[in-house]
C-alpha cells in the first residue's frame, strides 16, 4: 500500500523525465523555457510531479529539479546565499514556511498574481495560506502542510488507562501514563529546529505566543515567551527531562531518532509528523518491523497543555515560491499552480506521507487507504499554531534553542526570561548568537 | 614570522664586476618567486583587509538596504558578549589539552619509528600516515558514530567502566562531548606531530647517546639530558604548528555537536554569524578577532619558549 | 640500541609495539568500513562488526538515489584539488628554485610570509571571500574554491620544496656544462631527475591538504556544481528526509579514503621525508 522508499519507480521517473526532455527539446530551435525547481529531498515525489506538469504544459515550459540540503536551516542557508547573489538559476523553490517571511521581506520572492492566488488559496487550510503570505500579499503557493500527531502503542495506552481514541490527552496525563508503564515518550530535544518546533507548540497550546508582533522591524519585536504560557511550556519540558521519560538521548534526538526509539521496545508514545506512518509501513514491508507492531499503533491529536483546552499542534510543510531573479517567472508560476492541484497533492500525500494543504485531497481514496488517520491530520492542521511569522525567525529559533537546550536544564522561572533577553538583544544587534 | 631572530647572512662585499651579475640574480629571484608571493598575499592579506573593512558595518545579507557604518561597534558587541569569551575558553581548552597529549603521544610514536626494527618501519610509517592523510570530516564521523547512542559500540564495550552504561549519552553534555571531539582531533593530528619530532630525533647525534651510555646514564636520564634538549627546536616547531592548527578547530565540532552543549569554538562562532545568520558585519568582526588571536598566540609561544624557527630549519 | 643487542624478547616487544601502533591507526578506519557494509537496522545494533554484510550503501551512492550528490562531489573534489595542487606546485617550484639557488634579498620575507599564511585561520578568509565571491560571481564555482585552496597548498609547497631543493647538488649542472652539455641538456638530464622526487612528494602533500578542506567547501559552495566531498558528506541525505544517512556516509567516507590510502601505501617513505624536511630541516 505504501510505495517503497528506494524503488525502481524513481529510475522510471528519471527515464520519463529524460524522454520528456528529449521530446520537448526536439520541439523547436530554442525549446520551451526551463523552470528549475529546487526541491527538498524526498523519495522522488516532487520529481514525478515535475515530469507530470512538464507533460501537462505541452511545450509551454519544462521543469527540472535540483536538490536542496536535508534540513530546513540548510535549505535556507543555501537559498539565501544564492538569492542574495541574485542567482538567476533558481526559478521555483520548495520553501519551509519558517523562512518565507524572511525571503519575502528581503524582496527575493515574486508576488503571486491575483488570478493564480485566488485559485491556489481557494479552500486551502488557513495556516498554509497564512505562512505563504507576507505584507498582505501571497508570496508563495501552498503545497503540502505538515503537522504532528501523538502516535502510541494501543496496548500500552490501554494498560495505562488512556482512551486516546476518544479522549483528548494532556501532557501531564501522558507523562504519568509513561511513568506508570515505565516507558518513554519519543520527542525531539536536539538543538535544532525540531526542538524550536516543540517549544513553540507547547507555548501556543498553553494559549501564548513567542512573539507578539512578528511583522515588526527587528528592533521593535516584542517577545512574549516570558509569560504564564511560556513558563507552562518550560514546566512540561523540565518534567519530561527530569523524570527521564524522554529517554537518555533526548537532548540529541531529532524526529528520525524519535521514530527509531518508538520502533524499539522502550518507547510507547511519540510526537511526530505523519512521515513516520509511511516509514514504519515501509519497514514492515521490508521485514524490519512486525505486522503486530503496526497493528498496535494508534494515533491521536497533539496533547493539550491544560485539560479542556485544544492543543495547537506544530505546523510545517512546504510552499512553492518563485524567485524574484528568475528569468521565467510566468512559467514558474504556472508550474507552481500545476504542481499544487488537489489531485497532485493527494498523489504526493499518498506516495510520500506528506499531508496536503487542501482539504479536497483528504477525500482521495488512495489517501484514505494509505493514511487511515487522514481526518485527524486535517483536523490538526486546522488547529495548528504557527511559528512566529517574522523575517527574523532564524534569530528567534536559534535564540530559543540556545536558551532552552539542553531540556534537562530548562527552568520555568529562568529559561523563558533568558530567552526573551537573549533574543531581544540579538534582534537589537547588541549580542552574538 | 617576523620575530625570527636571525640576521641576513652577511656576504662578503662583491667586487664591481660581480655587482651586475648580482643584480641580475636578484631580478631573476624575484621573477621566479614573485608569483607565489603575490598569490600568497592575494589569498590572505587582501581578504583579511576586506574583512576589516566589512567589520565596520552593520550589514545583514537579507537586508542590504539597512547597511550602515557603525565603526568599532561590532567589536564592542563581541568583546562584551560572554558567548565570545566562552568560545575562546573552549578553543583554548582544546588547544592546551590536545597539544599536551599529542606531544607526549607523538614523541612516543616518533621514538617507535626511530628505533623500531628495520623490517617493521615501513609498516609503522604507513599506519601512522593514514590518520594524517584521512579527511578530518571522515575521522569526525567515525568517532561520532562510535560513541553515538544509536550506532556506537563504545558503551557496550566499556560498560564495565564505572559511569558508562548502555544509555550514556556522550553528546548529551559538555564534558563527554568535548572529550570525543578532542579524541578525534588527537587521533588525526598526532601523526603529524610525531613526524616533526622524528625529524628532530634524527638530528640528535648518536655519539652523544653513546657517550652518555658509557657514563652509565639510565634510559630516562639519556632521554631527559641528551635527547630532549637536543631536539628542543623540533619540539617548539611542533608545538607552534599544532597549537595554531588546533586553534582553528572546526570540522570535528561541526560534525559532532554543531556547537551544542557549550562546545562552540571560535571558528564555528564566526561561521555561524556569517554563513548561517548572514550577518556579514558581525561575522567579519569575529573573523578579524580570530585572526588577531592567532597572532597573539604565535607571539606568545615564540616569546615564551624562545622558538627560533630559522635555527630549527638548520639555517644557522 | 645497537643491532647486535637485539634479542628474541626485544624482537617480540617491537612486534607488540608495532601491533599497538597499527591498531591505533587503523581502528577508526576499520569501524567506518564496518558501518559502510551494514543496513540501517544492523547499524542500530551497537556492535563493532556487521551482522550481515551488504553492499547496499555503496550501490546507493554509486548507482542509486544518492549518486547525483556523491559522484558530482567526487568529481568536484578531484578536479578542484588537482588543479589547486598543480598551480601550487608550479608556483612553488619557481619560488623554491629561486630560494635555494639564487641570492636575492627578500628570501626570508617569502619564507616568513609562507609560514604566516600556513598558520592563518581559514575562517578569517572565508567570511570576506563569501561576500566577495557572491558579488563577483565566483560563488559556488570551481575557481571559487581553487583560489582559496592556494592559501592552503602554496605555503606548504614552498617550504617543502625549498627544503628539497637545498639538498640538490647544483654544481652538477655546471659540471655537466663543462663536459659539453648545453645548459638545457644539463638542466634536463641532471637537475630534473634530482628535483623530480621533491616536486612529486610536495604534490602529494599538497593534495592531502586540499583534499581535507571542509571550511571553504561548505562556505563557498551551494550546490552540486562545486561542492567537494567533505562538505557533501555533511549534507548527505539518506533515501528520504528522515532516513538515517549513517550507512551512505560511511560508504562515501570509505571511497574518499581509498585514494589517500593508496598514495600512502605507495609513497610512505617519500611523504615522511617531505613532511619532516619541510618542517624542520633546511
Amino acid at each position: 500500500m505504501q510505495r517503497r522508499r528506494f524503488s525502481t519507480g524513481r529510475s522510471l521517473i528519471a527515464v520519463a523525465a529524460a524522454v520528456g526532455f528529449v521530446a520537448s527539446a526536439c520541439g523547436g530551435e530554442s525549446g520551451p523555457p526551463t523552470v528549475t525547481w529546487y526541491v527538498n529531498p524526498d523519495a522522488g515525489g516532487q520529481e514525478q510531479l515535475a515530469a507530470q506538469c512538464t507533460e501537462a504544459a505541452e511545450g509551454e515550459y519544462q521543469i527540472t529539479t535540483a536538490l536542496l540540503p536535508r534540513d530546513a536551516p540548510g535549505q535556507r542557508e543555501q537559498l539565501a546565499r544564492r538569492l542574495a547573489a541574485q542567482d538567476p538559476d533558481i526559478d521555483l523553490m520548495s520553501l519551509d514556511p519558517a523562512f518565507i517571511a524572511e525571503f519575502a521581506d528581503a524582496g527575493w520572492l515574486t508576488e503571486v498574481p491575483d488570478d493564480i492566488a485566488a485559485d491556489v488559496t481557494d479552500g486551502a487550510v488557513q495556516a498554509a495560506v497564512d505562512v505563504s503570505t507576507w505584507n498582505d500579499a501571497l508570496v508563495a503557493v501552498p503545497f503540502w502542510a505538515n503537522t504532528q500527531l501523538l502516535w502510541y502503542r494501543k496496548s500500552v495506552a490501554q494498560e495505562a488507562g488512556l482512551d486516546l481514541e476518544n479522549e483528548p490527552v494532556t501532557w501531564q496525563q501522558l507523562i504519568e501514563a509513561a511513568q506508570s508503564q515505565e516507558t518513554l515518550i519519543s520527542l525531539h530535544g536536539i538543538r535544532e529546529e525540531a526542538y524550536a518546533v516543540w517549544i513553540n507548540a507547547l507555548v501556543e497550546s498553553a494559549g501564548g505566543q513567542i512573539v507578539e508582533n512578528p511583522d515588526a522591524p527587528a528592533n521593535e519585536i516584542q517577545l512574549t515567551v516570558d509569560s504564564d504560557a511560556g513558563r507552562q511550556a518550560a514546566e512540561i519540558i523540565q518534567l519530561i527531562a527530569r523524570e527521564g521519560v524522554g529517554g537518555p538521548g533526548l537532548s540529541n534526538q531529532d524526529e528520525e531518532g524519535a521514530m527509531h526509539q518508538f520502533n524499539g521496545e522502550e518507547s510507547a508514545f511519540m510526537l511526530n509528523w505523519p512521515f513516520v506512518w509511511a516509514a514504519i509501513n515501509g519497514a514492515v514491508e521490508e521485514g524490519n518491523l512486525t505486522e503486530e507492531f503496526l497493528d498496535d499503533i494508534g494515533w491521536a491529536p497533539y496533547p493539550a497543555v491544560a485539560e479542556g483546552e485544544d492543543a495547537r499542534p506544530p505546523y510545517g510543510g512546504i510552499s512553492l515560491a518563485v524567485s524574484a531573479f528568475s528569468d521565467v517567472p510566468e512559467a514558474a508560476l504556472d508550474a507552481a499552480a500545476c504542481i499544487v492541484t488537489p489531485e497532485n497533492q493527494a498523489a504526493y500525500f499518498a506516495a510520500e506521507g506528506n499531508p496536503a494543504s487542501h482539504p479536497d485531497a483528504y477525500e482521495n481514496p488512495d489517501v484514505q487507504d494509505a493514511f487511515p488517520m487522514a481526518d485527524v491530520i486535517l483536523q490538526s492542521l486546522e488547529q495548528a499554531g504557527l511559528r512566529p511569522h517574522t523575517p527574523y525567525y532564524n534569530e528567534v529559533s536559534e535564540g530559543l534553542q540556545a536558551t532552552w537546550h539542553p531540556p534537562a536544564d530548562v527552568d520555568p522561572e529562568r529559561t523563558p526570561a533568558d530567552a526573551t533577553t537573549l533574543i531581544t538583544e540579538v534582534l537589537r544587534g547588541e549580542r552574538l548568537l | 614570522m617576523s620575530a625570527t631572530k636571525v640576521e641576513e647572512p652577511t656576504r662578503t662585499t662583491a667586487p664591481e664586476q660581480r655587482s651586475e651579475r648580482a643584480r641580475a640574480e636578484r631580478r631573476l629571484g624575484w621573477w621566479l618567486a614573485g608569483p607565489a608571493f603575490v598569490v600568497l598575499l592575494a589569498v590572505t592579506a587582501y581578504p583579511i583587509l576586506l574583512a576589516v573593512y566589512e567589520s565596520l558595518f552593520k550589514y545583514r545579507l537579507t537586508d542590504p538596504d539597512a547597511r550602515e557604518f557603525v565603526g568599532l561597534r561590532n567589536y564592542a558587541i563581541i568583546l562584551t558578549d560572554p558567548v565570545w569569551w566562552r568560545a575562546i575558553g573552549v578553543t583554548l581548552l582544546v588547544v592546551v589539552v590536545t597539544v599536551a597529549i599529542e606531544l607526549v603521544l607523538g614523541f612516543a610514536l616518533a621514538m617507535v619509528m626511530h628505533r623500531a626494527l628495520r623490517v617493521l618501519r615501513p609498516a609503522i610509517r604507513t599506519a601512522i600516515l593514514i590518520p594524517y592523510a584521512i579527511i578530518t570530516v571522515v575521522s569526525a564521523f567515525a568517532w561520532l558514530y562510535a560513541f553515538q547512542l544509536d550506532s556506537g559500540f563504545v558503551n557496550s564495550w566499556f560498560s564495565w567502566v564505572p559511569g558508562i552504561t548502555p544509555e550514556t549519552d556522550w553528546f548529551g553534555s559538555f564534558g563527554p562531548a568535548i572529550t570525543v571531539i578532542m579524541l578525534s582531533e588527537i587521533w588525526k593530528t598526532t601523526p603529524f606531530i610525531s613526524l616533526l619530532l622524528l625529524a628532530g630525533l634524527s638530528q640528535v647525534p648518536d655519539d652523544l647517546h653513546e657517550a652518555a651510555t658509557v657514563d652509565g646514564a639510565t634510559w630516562w636520564q639519556r632521554l631527559y639530558k641528551v635527547t630532549i634538549p637536543n631536539m628542543k627546536a623540533a619540539v617548539m616547531v611542533a608545538l607552534l604548528f599544532r597549537a595554531l592548527d588546533a586553534f582553528r578547530i572546526f570540522d570535528n565540532v561541526f560534525i559532532m555537536t554543531s556547537g551544542a552543549h557549550g562546545t562552540e569554538v571560535v571558528s564555528f562562532l564566526a561561521y555561524r554569524q556569517t554563513i548561517s545568520r548572514l550577518e556579514i558585519g558581525l561575522g567579519s568582526a569575529v573573523s578579524v578577532l580570530v585572526f588577531l588571536s592567532v597572532i597573539v598566540i604565535s607571539l606568545t609561544i615564540i616569546r615564551l619558549f624562545n622558538v627560533d624557527l630559522a635555527r630549527a630549519r638548520g639555517e644557522v | 640500541m645497537a643491532a647486535e643487542r637485539r634479542t628474541t624478547s626485544n624482537r617480540a616487544m617491537w612486534i607488540v609495539i608495532a601491533i599497538v601502533v597499527l591498531v591505533y591507526a587503523l581502528f577508526p578506519v576499520a569501524w567506518i568500513v564496518s558501518l559502510s557494509l551494514r543496513t540501517s537496522t544492523d547499524i542500530a545494533s551497537n556492535q563493532f562488526l556487521p551482522g550481515e554484510v551488504t553492499w547496499g550503501n555503496y550501490e546507493g551512492i554509486l548507482v542509486g538515489d544518492a549518486q547525483e550528490l556523491f559522484l558530482s562531489a567526487l568529481r568536484n573534489s578531484i578536479g578542484i584539488v588537482l588543479i589547486a595542487t598543480f598551480i601550487a606546485v608550479v608556483l612553488a617550484t619557481l619560488a623554491a628554485y629561486a630560494i635555494a639557488r639564487l641570492d636575492f634579498p627578500g628570501k626570508r620575507v617569502i619564507l616568513t610570509t609562507a609560514l604566516a599564511v600556513a598558520i592563518f585561520p581559514v575562517i578569517s578568509i572565508v567570511t570576506p571571500l563569501f561576500n566577495l565571491w557572491r558579488t563577483i560571481g565566483l560563488y559556488d564555482t570551481w575557481p571559487g574554491l581553487i583560489i582559496p585552496y592556494l592559501s592552503l597548498t602554496v605555503p606548504l609547497a614552498i617550504w617543502t620544496m625549498s627544503a628539497f631543493f637545498r639538498q640538490i647538488p647544483w654544481d652538477l649542472e655546471l659540471a655537466a656544462q663543462v663536459d659539453g652539455a648545453t645548459s638545457w641538456q644539463a638542466f634536463r638530464k641532471v637537475i630534473v631527475p634530482l628535483a623530480a622526487p621533491g616536486v612529486f612528494t610536495t604534490a602529494i602533500i599538497a593534495f592531502f591538504i586540499a583534499w581535507n578542506d571542509f571550511v571553504y567547501g561548505i562556505s563557498l559552495t551551494a550546490s552540486e556544481r562545486a561542492r567537494p566531498v567533505p562538505a557533501a558528506l555533511a549534507f548527505f541525505t539518506g533515501g528520504s528526509v528522515f532516513e538515517s544517512p549513517t550507512g551512505p556516509i560511511a560508504a562515501a567516507a570509505v571511497i574518499v579514503t581509498i585514494p589517500v590510502v593508496i598514495l600512502v601505501l605507495l609513497f610512505q617513505r617519500r611523504i615522511v621525508a617531505g613532511l619532516t624536511q619541510g618542517a624542520v630541516k633546511g
